[in-house]
């Protein structure tokens, strides 16, 4: 267990993470390493340092802060994360927020309590709050006892998970205080799932059966998920795959249209990532292209939902 | 500068004093104009006068202290600047503080028109110029790509529209109460109503100032022919009666409604010379021409109109306060345009007559309870006065009535086509009936409306008089028509009648607009009459007061989605339905921009401290944009103020000094550079010393031009039908009604309390800056201060982020300024109100203002009404919370709280309607008075910049009322397009 469970955001007001408005608790660190992963702040479960170069306004507080003489406008990603102690003075100093620290230490009751504010929303509009990531089971006793504590306020729940999980504390913990599961399946073939997740995924298959064996007695619900990456999932064969897998466990399943929005992501943290120029990762999903994928699942009996 | 001026103006007179063709134009039916124009430079450089009398023109280098009128520069420059500009833009060098204007802005006007008389053809083609390149920046500056797809995305809203279940208990005979099946294309004759309204160019009406002066160079207008003074009211009275009996009777041609508020089809400006009409003097040349809303006028129309408007110049509101009262400070403030605004010198429409009575008694019964009323032994002879004009103008109004009668029977006999025959025939029949009695069907009540409606604009000014609960009112007529009807499909047929003959009076409803002059589509940026309708919340007995007219006013609002009518919706959350909700937010979807929506509960909580009635309250509705007015007994004269918070805030910064201005016109109350300040409290004290200044300045006008208004312009017809006047036997001006207030907006909320939220924060509790440094990257507009701009974006917490501090200031500052008004009395002896929304001013006194601590930058618009920052949360929740957690108690001439609302392309429509719903819901339990969505991403707007041609029709919400996009000003437009944004 970690010493402490960091946030990387609270964010209100979302339509897109489940029924009504829905406040999501982003929780960092994910056992997986998605090529595309759009947050890719969250992948490691320490803190760490981001810097947008669109907001700085070069007035070197940061440089003539730093103890550790990290910080210079030579290097790639301004900060040399070598040198760097994660000290965050520089990030005190800025006033323009182009250096962030990412992932802050909260307590549940201090989440709680962010998350009540929006509760008058979460009651007009059957919402509720989502538990997100990172890997929100990653800490599963951490995620066990805020789903919790959002029960004891009656607010409805919602997690979304990659499925790397132990099934056992998955079921003893979470399962009792959430109502709906999303449940993301990116790659069938556990070679190319190994390939661009970093993991194998006969966890995630396994998971997800037991979990579907008893869906339908339960008072959760669970609804799988797939993005549709470019060239990666989005690919007929390993749509098909999917699809003659969750014949006869789902009725439902979720197609997640790609955004190009998280390309610049990385660099602020740091991160290596290039995409060629000529990459369809570039461009929004085509209309024409989700109405193809969707009637590979409809074929099989499965309804496409909106998430 | 002297010689060119002198030349200039030598020039202008020569050919003035020798072309017979110029000359007939210093002579009007009242005699020669005798007049003076002085221009002068600040420093004394320059001064120069050109005086017109008995027929010639003369040129000085002197200016007699008696001249009518006297331009002062800033400096040689903006002489220049003058030399280069055409008419309708001359207002505008006072607004940007290039000029200051001493006197009467009538003889500027006719200066002006005199020069555009020289001038005219040079003056057309700057004029054709500057829109061919206003056109080609815009194409090249906002055009985007795709744009088809986006002017579809609104289009296609209009598809799968959601059916309704009948929840409503007061809903009778709607099976279906969202109409669904419904669409513009049931209804041709509508659909070319609409076409010919967005196509064909209003033009200026001579009708109403033509035949008043007219009466008026008969009679007399200070004494009759016998020089024996006018009783104003008399002379109002018979004045009106003359207009009502010789104005032309119009049938709108296949309309199911008779009468038109002008001569000119299918849209008139409508004339008030006693009001602001002689602004248009110096534009009638060019008014044609000009960029933003143009109006045709013949040449022979501008002649009559010069011939008039001489009548006049001193015969208006304001110069009847300069003359009477020596030309006050209020007034002087008043006209730089940026520290406030008094509408009254335009006119005191915003109110809502009783049109319950006009449809129970008919003017008839009015006339009758008038008469019994007069035999009161007990009336002064100031009541008998007030009485007796009341009946004259009623009339008047028959007369109008009997007129249309006789021209629909003469159309009725010429008629071919046998189905509009028989229509002109029941017009013939309608008109003989109504007004004078009572109605008994929808037809008949809503063309007794409609009479009515234009005869109130024949007396009072088209600004912001209001029709107030149209669904309540006409619901029995409704219900009564559908009873007497036993078969299914005739009832189903009579549901669709009622759709179209609401439509008819909404589009009957764009036959007028104000007079704009130029520098009004700067200041009121497109805006029309704002004739607000409202629709559900409670009955007076505190009951579902939705109804099935409330669903067909709710269709017909969808169908058309114009600016005006300007349809706003009381929301009950104890009694109203969610079913309810959800066609408001389907149809403010569809519409983008209407209707706006309102809190029973929470508007009801801020009238309570006056100690109305609670039946009384009940009945409030939408007066102009937003405004509580209590229907049919109350003259809240609910725009009187707009007044700028920001100018007192910044007189505030500069110990009383306004920048912009280069005035040095507020009390001291410290210098920041000296270090007067050392605690915040101090600081606040001085910003309320400023804003008090302003606020009691503001008020002392709005009480003198109260006065004019008794003067010059008495409103026995309206009295007439406000409760309380025949009671009381006292015109509505002098305090006839049975309620009594002033309503004042007050604009830059947000700015305002940001901006000491960052004095707070950074001086005076974290000490991160000096106020001196503070004040000094606010004079530089933060150039050459990026450290602390990004200090003040990014450390302080500001209102619509949550935080309670900031929450508590604006609170704090809400009712301070309610505090300001309450301790007034209003010329009437009521109280003044405060309410919090903004029109178009947050956009023009933005642009006269300087940089402010919040970061606003110098020019910025401020936001719309008191709707937080964009920058103030990611988290479009709590800016609703803030708003929401607002005393309204404070806010008692309501808010306007605008959100923009961005769907994404693949728009999930239902999803979306649902989520508006959650929102308002939310907002209103959480104590929020009104919200207003405009549902559009900026791509379109920016779109519709740069082909207009495209989006003629996209409505849009300015703060309070609507108006299509394209007629807007640029700097409008673009704070439209950066005004906060969620995406749904």
């Amino acid at each position: 267990m970690r010493e402490e469970n960091l946030i990387l955001e609270i964010k209100g007001n979302s339509l897109d993470d489940g029924p009504g408005i829905r406040t999501v608790v982003f929780l960092k660190g994910c056992p997986l390493a998605c090529l595309w992963c759009h947050n890719p702040e969250g992948r490691k479960p320490g803190p760490e340092i981001s810097f947008d170069k669109s907001k700085c306004i070069d007035c070197g507080a940061c440089v003539d802060i730093c103890p550790s003489g990290a910080l210079s406008g030579s290097h790639r990603f301004f900060i040399d994360r070598e040198k760097c102690t994660l000290c965050f003075l520089c990030v005190d100093a800025c006033p323009s927020t182009a250096l962030g620290r990412v992932g802050q230490a909260m307590t549940v009751s201090e989440i709680t309590k962010k998350v009540l504010r929006d509760k008058p929303f979460f009651d007009s509009s059957g919402g509720g709050v989502t538990l997100s990531g990172g890997e929100p089971s990653l800490n599963m006793e951490f995620a066990a006892e805020l789903l919790g504590n959002f029960k004891q306020h009656h607010l409805h729940t919602l997690i979304e998970t990659c499925g790397y999980f132990n099934h056992g504390k998955f079921t003893a913990l979470i399962l009792p205080f959430v109502d709906v599961i999303y449940y993301d399946l990116k790659l069938f073939d556990e070679k190319e799932h190994k390939k661009y997740c970093g993991t194998s995924n006969t966890v995630i298959i396994d998971n997800f059966i037991k979990l579907a064996d008893i869906a339908d007695n339960a008072a959760w619900r669970i609804i799988p998920r797939i993005p549709m990456i470019p060239d990666i999932t989005d690919r007929e064969d390993n749509l098909n795959a999917l699809a003659d897998f969750l014949q006869h466990k789902a009725k439902q399943v979720s197609l997640l249209h790609y955004n190009p929005l998280w390309l610049d992501k990385n660099s602020k943290i740091g991160t290596d990532f290039e995409v060629s120029g000529d990459s369809k990762m570039k461009e929004w999903i085509k209309p024409e292209k989700i109405k193809f994928y969707e009637s590979i699942f409809i074929k099989k009996g499965i309804e496409v939902v909106s998430a | 500068m002297n010689f060119i001026t002198s030349l200039l103006l030598k020039t202008m007179a020569f050919m003035f004093n020798i072309r017979p063709s110029l000359k007939k134009y210093l002579r009007t039916t009242d005699g020669w104009i005798n007049f003076s124009v002085g221009i002068k430079l600040e420093n004394g450089k320059l001064e120069q006068s050109i005086t017109f009398r008995n027929g010639k023109a003369s040129v000085s280098g002197k200016i007699a202290p008696d001249t009518d009128v006297v331009m002062r520069f800033v400096n040689k420059e903006t002489v220049k600047e003058m030399l280069k500009i055409t008419p309708n833009e001359m207002l505008g060098l006072i607004l940007h503080n290039k000029m200051v204007l001493d006197g009467n802005i009538a003889y500027l006007q006719l200066f002006n028109f005199y020069l555009s008389l020289l001038l005219g053809k040079k003056h057309q083609r700057m004029l054709a110029k500057k829109n061919k390149d206003d056109s080609s920046y815009r194409k090249k500056e906002y055009a985007t790509g795709g744009h088809e797809a986006r002017g579809r995305e609104i289009a296609d809203r209009n598809k799968n529209r959601l059916k309704g279940m009948r929840t409503d208990e007061n809903v009778r005979y709607l099976e279906d109460p969202y109409l669904s099946e419904y669409s513009i294309d049931n209804f041709p004759r509508i659909k070319k109503f609409l076409n010919d309204h967005f196509t064909l160019k209003p033009a200026i009406c001579t009708e109403r100032p033509r035949l008043l002066t007219q009466w008026f160079r008969e009679n007399g207008f200070e004494s009759d022919a016998e020089g024996i003074l006018w009783q104003p009211e008399i002379r109002a009275a018979l004045a009106y009666r003359y207009l009502m009996e010789n104005r032309k009777p119009i049938i709108h041609s296949n309309d199911l409604i008779a009468g038109t508020s002008t001569s000119k089809e299918p849209t008139g400006v409508i004339i008030y010379p006693d009001a602001q009409g002689t602004m248009i003097w110096g534009e009638l040349g060019s008014v044609d021409k000009r960029a933003l809303n143009p109006y045709t006028i013949s040449e022979e129309d501008a002649l009559v109109l010069h011939d008039i408007f001489t009548f006049w110049t001193k015969r208006n509101f304001r110069e009847y306060v300069r003359n009477k009262y020596n030309n006050p400070l209020c007034l002087s403030i008043d006209e730089r345009w940026v520290y406030y605004f008094v509408w009254k010198s335009v006119g005191i429409s915003h109110t809502i007559p009783d049109f319950p009575k006009l449809l129970n008694k008919g003017i008839n019964g009015i006339m009758e309870e008038i008469d019994l009323r007069l035999k009161d032994e007990k009336n002064t002879e100031a009541n008998t006065i007030s009485l007796t004009a009341m009946k004259i103008t009623l009339e008047g109004v028959i007369a109008y009535a009997k007129n249309l009668a006789g021209e629909a029977s003469v159309l009725a006999s010429s008629e071919k086509n046998p189905v509009r025959k028989k229509e002109l025939e029941r017009l013939v029949g309608i008109c003989t009936k109504v007004p004078a009695g009572p109605s008994e069907t929808l037809d008949e009540a809503v063309n007794a409306l409609w009479i009515v409606w234009v005869a109130l604009h024949m007396e009072n000014t088209n600004t912001g008089l209001s029709l107030g609960r149209l669904d309540q009112w006409l619901q029995p007529y409704f219900a009564k028509d559908m009873g007497n009807i036993s078969t299914e499909s005739e009832r189903r047929e009579y549901i669709a009648h009622a759709i179209e003959l609401v439509a008819c009076f909404f589009m009957r409803g764009t036959d007028h607009l104000p007079l704009v002059p130029d520098i009004g589509n700067y200041l009121f940026g497109g805006s029309s009459s704002d004739q607000a309708i409202t629709i559900g919340g409670m009955t007076t007995e505190g009951q579902d007061g939705v109804n099935d007219m409330t669903y067909i006013i709710l269709k017909v609002t969808e169908m058309l989605s114009i600016r005006d009518p300007n349809v706003n919706a009381r929301f009950s959350m104890e009694k109203n339905s969610d079913a309810y909700l959800k066609r408001l937010c389907e149809v403010n979807y569809i519409t983008v921009a209407t209707p706006s929506m309102h809190s029973d509960e929470n508007v009801a909580a801020s009238l309570a401290p006056h100690g109305y009635k609670i039946e009384d309250i009940r009945d409030w509705a939408a007066t102009g944009c937003v405004e509580p007015t209590l229907c049919g007994r109350h003259m809240g004269h609910t725009g009187s103020i707009l007044m700028n918070m920001v100018a007192a805030f910044e007189m505030a910064l500069n110990n009383g000094r306004h920048p912009a201005m280069d005035w040095n016109l507020g009390p001291s109350t410290g210098s920041i550079e000296k270090g007067s300040f050392s605690t915040f409290d101090d600081f606040f004290s001085a910003y309320a010393a400023q804003q008090e200044f302003l606020i009691d300045q503001a008020v002392e006008l709005n009480n003198l031009l109260a006065e004019a208004h008794t003067v010059l312009r008495p409103t026995p017809f309206l009295s007439s039908l406000i409760d309380g006047s025949i009671e009381k036997g006292t015109d509505v001006t002098k305090g006839g009604a049975r309620y009594n207030t002033s309503g004042s907006s007050n604009i830059g909320l947000a700015d305002v309390t940001d901006s000491l939220m960052v004095i707070k924060k950074l001086v005076f509790d974290d000490k991160i800056i000096s106020f001196a440094e503070l004040k000094k990257a606010v004079d530089a507009n933060f150039n050459g201060y990026p450290k602390i701009l990004a200090l003040v974006k990014n450390r302080v917490p500001i209102f619509g982020s949550g935080n309670m501090e900031s929450l508590a200031l604006a609170n704090r500052i809400t009712e301070f300024i309610h505090g300001c008004y309450h301790r007034h009395t209003n010329y009437r002896g009521g109280k003044y109100t405060a309410g919090f929304w903004s029109m178009s001013q947050h956009v023009a006194y933005g642009s006269l203002s300087g940089a402010l601590p919040s970061g606003r930058l110098a020019g910025k618009a401020f936001t719309p009404g008191l709707t937080p920052q964009p920058s103030a949360s990611k988290n479009f929740l709590d800016n609703i919370m803030d708003v929401a957690r607002l005393n309204p108690r404070h806010m008692d001439n309501n808010i306007a709280f605008n959100v923009k609302l961005m769907p994404g392309l693949a728009g999930k429509r239902e999803g979306t309607i649902d989520s508006m719903c959650s929102y308002v819901k939310t907002y209103f339990q959480q104590g929020g008075m009104q919200m207003q969505f405009n549902v559009v991403t900026s791509e379109v707007l920016k779109d519709a910049m740069a082909h207009p041609e495209n989006y003629r029709n996209l409505l849009v919400r300015i703060s309070g009322y609507n108006a299509y996009f394209v007629t807007l000003n640029r700097e409008m437009q673009i704070e439209l397009i950066e005004r906060t944004g969620y995406g749904i």
